[in-house]
């Protein structure tokens, strides 16, 4: 008979592809799980004191020493690493010699390296009878058990972010626009310092924000090699778990709030920095 | 007259314009490499100098004592769920976000970042809130006599939060950069979901898997600050083996601390080495992920 | 102040780039280096440009040893095939670079670079654009830019490395005319390297045409077309 009668059948879902209600449905389930409601559990706690207890939990003399230590020592060390990071990216990507590749894989031994086995080789390596702290004992000069221990860490996990992030731009910056320079009378310090260097601003950055939040948060590599001397040594994380033993949950949770909005602001501002590095383009 | 045709080519009078002058170069060669030997190489040296510091025989009995060999297994044992639970996440969100449009994808996706740059304590510190004594769950769980902290599942819990950005972040640009087109070819030519995962998408992304999970596993067996937080340190049943290398220094047992630890950094190394490897062997298919 | 290039020869590891390649432009002149690619006319005009060294030959230029001066020295503005712009500067501060990097006692105010710059986007026919960014450009006018940038430093001698390749048809002949005007408004000596024969033919008072490092035949556009020397330079053109 006539064939006006078909009835085609709707697709009953309106991707191409099969598995996305699963495998969303899965990721979120697994986020919700695993992330939200643990974060949730760390942003409502401290609130349990109410705004006031809040603010009175995060700004005793203790608590804001360790906050400036962590964050004012993370900062130095995100600037060095900053510094020595382009020295060591520009030799790396520009300079041929004998050995390279393996200096190149060393890099990354920060990233591989487990924190407490870090943190153990630094303080034994510091220490007034180490074998480099011996050296500078004589000078007056005191690493391990020190401020300056935070610092060394901090410059020690957060050196391969910065190589890594501006290894790639480096690379793609290329002899071309050195070349332009070069005709157009400019020195080779002024080729780098007007050209190069602005050039690479974004990768400094982000590399500078990743060590930055890596060193404010971290934990095994610095605790062996700093006095952990409250108000003057003490990092912030290793305050929450001090107040952790001593059951303040709430004082706790409270430090731990700061440190993840602070988190989540490095976050934010490390992917607006990539975004701008890549309109660059 | 042949004077003012004095050759000046053939002698290098100076320096190709994007070359840097020979003492910049040793300059900064000497800078480089002194920077990194003294910051990165000295302390791994020392590691292995210190584990041996008593000779081999110190060194074998520090890492088959009983607590040593249990923190190891307590390790290996974490890592085995982790990872694997980890990997199959990985995947999962890759597919959803790679090969679909949905709202909220940036939103999605800087969840999964975001553990890569929360503090390890904090990452420890949120399960606490939950299942602690005081947590959420404490009550509940001591009730019921359940041990989540101060045992396996809390330890698992830990490393699963920070090792899971692993696999799916380098997973996700990887996808995405492959595109839809393959799958949506076996799609037209009646593949089923997981038929045209494992034949179409697998094949294609299985350096980046083989990578992250690589680095997955390496940090999964050598999270510190996480763990330290739930696990309860007791020795020979609830430390892994980072903590039992605290331990091991706490108690000033320098040769054990540093022989656990040369286990450790031998792990670290055999890892570095195998990525090297990936990424000159492949490195096509991980440049999409290392533009991000 | 003709240029003279005498027996100039380059190697890169065992491939010969350049086999004593000679000619003499006068002073003023516009030259276009002519030749398929691996004919060595770019290698020459880097090394005209300070960008590569010559293995051997000599080149005087304005009664000094050419080659014996660092690139920085030379004042030979060089126009790039992609363009080498300064991606993060505008283009004004493209223009200016030149102007800018040099000493304090040769380096005008800024009133009067800022002036000079707009008399060059003017020149370039790209008038009000200072603010600009490259990214925001079109390919014709970043080369301008780019021609422009080269201008600044008021070269002795002026060189292009095939500057419209990236371009298409109708840009390209806009922007050959205009070259040809400036150089003709300039009086500065023009070197211009390309493969495309049409363009050569066109815009050059003197073309040389290269094979395998050496100038197979040299002379006016008119002469070359009319009396091609070998085999090569009939084919060449015939192409």
């Amino acid at each position: 008979m006539s064939a006006i009668g078909l009835k085609i059948p709707l697709p009953r879902s309106r991707h191409v592809l099969p598995g996305f209600s699963l495998s969303l449905g899965f990721t979120l389930f697994y986020l919700t799980g695993i992330v939200l409601i643990p974060l949730l559990a760390l942003v409502i706690r401290p609130f349990e004191l109410g705004w006031d207890g809040f603010w009175a939990a995060i700004s005793t003399p203790r608590v804001l020493a360790s906050l400036r230590l962590s964050f004012g020592m993370a900062l130095f060390a995100a600037v060095i690493d900053s510094v020595f990071g382009f020295i060591v990216a520009w030799v790396l990507v520009r300079y041929r010699f004998p050995g390279r590749g393996l200096l190149d894989a060393i890099i990354d031994l920060p990233f591989a390296l487990p924190t407490a086995v870090a943190g153990i080789a630094l303080s034994t390596l510091y220490a007034p009878n180490g074998w480099l702290g011996s050296l500078l004992i004589p000078y007056g000069i005191r690493i391990a058990y020190t401020p300056w221990g935070v610092l060394l860490a901090m410059v020690f996990i957060g050196l391969p972010f910065s190589v890594r992030t501006l290894e790639p731009v480096l690379r793609e910056v290329g002899h071309e626009l050195e070349e332009a320079a070069a005709t157009l009378g400019a020195t080779r310090v002024q080729t780098i310092t007007k050209v190069v260097i602005p050039m690479l601003l974004p990768a400094l950055l982000t590399g500078a924000a990743m060590a930055f939040a890596r060193g404010v948060g971290e934990y095994g590599s610095i605790i062996f090699i700093a006095g952990n001397i409250p108000a003057v040594s003490e990092i912030a994380p290793l305050l929450i778990v001090t107040k952790l033993e001593q059951y303040d949950y709430a004082g706790a949770a409270a430090i731990g709030v700061v440190m993840l909005t602070a988190s989540f602001i490095m976050l934010l501002a490390i992917n607006g920095l990539q975004s701008w590095a890549a309109k660059r383009r | 007259m042949s004077k003012t045709f004095s050759s000046g080519a053939g002698r290098r009078a100076f320096t190709s314009p994007t070359e840097d002058p020979l003492w910049l170069k040793a300059l900064l060669g000497a800078v480089t490499v002194g920077f990194i030997g003294i910051l990165l190489l000295m302390p791994l040296v020392l590691v292995f100098k210190e584990a041996f510091a008593n000779g081999v025989g110190a060194f074998w009995n520090a890492v088959v004592e009983p607590d040593t060999l249990a923190s190891v297994r307590l390790s290996l044992v974490a890592a085995a769920i982790a990872v694997p639970l980890n990997t199959l996440f990985g995947i999962a969100a890759a597919w959803c976000v790679a090969k679909f449009d949905f709202p909220g994808k940036t939103f999605l996706v800087t969840l999964i970042d975001l553990p890569f740059s929360v503090s390890p304590v904090v990452s420890g510190l949120i399960y606490v809130l939950v299942f602690g004594m005081q947590g959420w769950f404490g009550k509940y769980l001591v009730a019921n006599d359940i041990h989540i902290l101060f045992a396996l599942p809390g330890i698992v819990l830990a490393t699963i939060f920070v090792t899971f950005p692993f696999v799916a972040r380098e997973l996700i640009p990887l996808m995405q950069d492959q595109g839809r087109d393959e799958e949506e070819a076996a799609a037209t030519l009646g593949a089923s979901g997981l038929g045209t995962f494992v034949r179409v998408t697998l094949p294609n992304i299985k350096w980046g898997l083989l990578y992250s999970v690589l680095l997955c596993n390496a940090r999964a067996l050598g999270e510190f600050g996480a763990v330290s937080v739930v696990s309860g340190h007791i020795r020979g049943v609830t430390n892994t083996m980072p903590l039992h290398v605290e331990l091991l220094y706490n108690n000033y047992d320098y040769v054990g601390a540093f022989a656990v630890s040369a286990l450790l950094a031998m792990l670290a190394l055999i890892t570095l080495a195998l990525k090297s490897l990936l990424e000159w062997r492949y490195a096509d298919e991980l440049a999409a992920v290392h533009r991000h | 102040m003709s240029l003279t290039v005498d027996s100039v020869s380059k190697k890169f590891g065992r491939f010969a780039a350049l086999n004593g390649a000679s000619f003499v432009a006068p002073q003023g002149g516009f030259v276009s280096l002519l030749g398929p690619s691996g004919s060595g006319k770019t290698t020459l005009l880097r090394i005209l440009g300070g960008l590569e060294f010559a293995d051997s030959g000599m080149v005087r230029f304005a009664d000094l040893n050419w080659l014996d001066m660092p690139a920085r020295t030379r004042n030979a503005g060089f126009v790039f095939q992609q363009y080498a712009l300064f991606r993060h500067m505008t283009v004004a501060d493209n223009i200016a670079f030149g102007l800018k990097v040099r000493p304090r006692a040769r380096r005008p105010s800024r009133s009067e670079i800022r002036e000079r710059v707009k008399s060059l986007l003017d020149l370039v026919q790209l008038p009000g654009l200072e603010g600009r960014y490259p990214s925001q450009l079109s390919g014709g006018q970043r080369q301008r830019v780019a021609l422009a940038r080269a201008l600044a430093i008021e070269p002795r001698m002026l060189l292009l490395d095939e500057p419209f390749g990236a371009l298409d048809a109708k840009v390209r002949k806009e922007l050959r005319a205009d070259l040809r005007r400036i150089h003709d408004h300039a009086g500065v000596t023009t070197v211009f390297v390309t493969h495309d024969q049409e363009e050569a033919f066109a815009v050059a008072d003197l073309v040389a045409v290269m094979k395998d490092g050496r100038i197979e035949q040299y002379g006016v556009p008119a002469d070359v077309r009319r009396n091609p020397k070998t085999a090569f330079v009939s084919e060449f053109l015939a192409a």
